[in-house]
């Protein structure tokens, strides 16, 4: 009895895993919150992971994913399946970072070093910290590592940014990058070959 | 292809984005030239050292990040289709059984029939084949004529097109998923296996780019697709291997975050053996997490 009941909940969960997410987008363009809601956890996930690889600024990646929610929920009923779903968020999250990046780089800012009554603090390397059992000598190396590394990225324009984060985190084909980007796939593979060399040469000491 | 050529190739080569042609062109050139070899050591290495600095959200940021939102949007009026404009939009939406299959094929037919009709001179289609490759010349024969009679195997390249559910189409995708020298088709390929993961076949294949594939795109890929299997015990046993040797970060989050969808107490020591060794903090969090809610300690002792 007790298997039987198993072996039910397991394809009850199976079942609802596989809910036709085009039937969920239509839900929710009917005013479904619930279905709204589901459609989100399917993908807030890689937005948040996106925002912070592309901002590296866990409150600017705060920023851009209720951004980019709101902003689908405003304008999910204009949605009419002439791409993914999952494009068509992508496009709206690479955009709202690339506004970001682009405000950032007018303020001048490093957004993850703060000055602090102790001195200059980089907020991200303090974000390895939770890692109580992790080796001290890989922290340090990836705190030296890490620094390096956003001021490389610092370094690139928002697009070069936008390409080689989208292309090496996210694993997107540069066609797909370029759509959201509005651009060629040809200048998204050129804008790639900039960002790796610009970064390649503020690592030397690291490659 | 020279030198200069091949170091700009070099990046998208790297996530396997050049076209078969490239690819061979610079694997020859590489063969013979070891400057452009180190160029591509140094650059996998620099790509490594990339790997090593992903971010990833944590449990908390994200489930702050949820609560923010639906205040938000509790705040903001529900949007509606309104106007004549927008619901004549929306007839594009009714649910007519396969029009999408439907539509397909009747533009595939208008392509095919127009080609036929178009006289050639206005770029119609060209009466027989393209012209074919060879890959062997089995025998050269001159004869007293002067003229020769060469053997040869023929390779012709040709364009296969049908519905995903087409068996021949499934069986292509299945090699595809195979193809060692193209990660891209690779990706391409498990991308479309994945929406027909219920057949036993595609699952398996599945597993199998999730666990030997090299190019993490490609694994990431399988993932999402086994996402409805999460409760199948074979899916969780190769996702909880995945969790310990996986060597990229982006990886392990989703097998953890697949893994969590259901509670499996036969996975607990795969969880302990992957706090041994795993230095990304949220999948730290969520084995914790795990452990914690089937009641296992978090070390082994």
């Amino acid at each position: 009895m007790l298997e039987a009941v198993e072996v039910l909940s397991a394809r009850m969960a199976q079942t609802e895993s596989q809910t036709d997410e085009a039937g969920l987008i239509r839900a929710a363009q009917k005013g479904d919150q619930d279905a709204f809601e589901r459609l989100v956890r399917s993908y807030d996930h890689s937005v948040l992971r996106v925002a912070m690889n592309l901002l590296r600024s866990p409150d600017e990646a705060r920023d851009v994913y209720q951004e980019a929610f709101l902003k689908v929920y405003r304008n999910l009923h204009t949605f009419r399946f002439d791409c993914s779903f999952h494009t068509w968020l992508y496009r709206i999250v690479t955009n709202i970072c690339l506004d970001h990046l682009r405000r950032r780089k007018v303020r001048r800012e490093e957004s993850t070093v703060v000055e602090t009554s102790e001195g200059v603090v980089d907020r991200m390397s303090q974000l390895e910290e939770g890692a109580p059992h992790a080796d001290p000598e890989r922290q340090m190396w990836n705190r030296q590592l890490g620094g390096k590394i956003d001021q490389a990225l610092e370094s690139l324009t928002p697009r070069e940014r936008a390409v080689f984060e989208l292309r090496h985190y996210e694993g997107l084909r540069l066609r797909a990058i370029g759509e959201m980007i509005g651009t060629t796939e040809e200048a998204a593979k050129n804008c790639l070959f900039r960002a790796t060399q610009k970064m390649r040469a503020s690592l030397e000491a690291f490659v | 292809m020279n030198c200069n050529e091949v170091v700009r190739e070099i990046p998208p080569y790297c996530y396997g984005e050049v076209s078969p042609a490239i690819e061979e062109t610079l694997e020859a050139h590489l063969a013979d030239c070891p400057a452009c070899t180190r160029e591509l050591a140094k650059h996998r290495k620099f790509l490594t050292r990339m790997d090593e600095r992903a971010e990833m959200p944590d449990t908390g940021m994200l489930a702050s990040c949820r609560t923010d939102l639906r205040t938000a949007i509790s705040r903001v009026p529900a949007p509606v289709a309104t106007n004549w404009l927008e619901s004549f939009r929306n007839l594009w939406q009714l649910n007519i059984p396969f029009r999408v299959p439907v539509g397909a094929m009747a533009l595939v037919a208008l392509g095919f029939f127009a080609a036929r009709v178009t006289p050639e001179r206005f770029g119609g289609m060209k009466a027989g084949l393209s012209e074919p490759m060879f890959s062997n010349v089995r025998s050269v024969e001159p004869d007293a004529s002067g003229q020769v009679r060469i053997s040869v195997d023929e390779v012709h390249r040709r364009m296969v097109s049908g519905a995903l559910g087409d068996a021949n189409i499934q069986q292509l995708l299945l090699e595809a998923a195979r193809e060692e020298n193209n990660p891209g088709v690779r990706v391409e390929s498990i991308g479309l296996l994945k929406n027909n993961v219920d057949s036993e076949e595609v699952r398996n294949a599945l597993l199998d780019a999730l666990t030997r594939d090299q190019n993490p795109g490609v694994r990431l890929k399988a993932l999402e697709g086994l996402r409805p299997y999460a409760g199948n015990k074979d899916v969780r046993k190769t996702l909880a291997s995945v969790l310990v040797k996986d060597e990229n970060a982006g990886v392990r989050v989703q097998a953890i975050d697949l893994l969590t969808t259901h509670r499996d107490d036969s996975i607990v020591g795969a969880l302990q053996n992957a706090l041994q060794y795993e230095d990304n903090t949220y999948v730290r969090a969520q084995c914790e997490r795990l452990l914690a809610e089937m009641k296992a300690s978090v070390g082994t002792y």
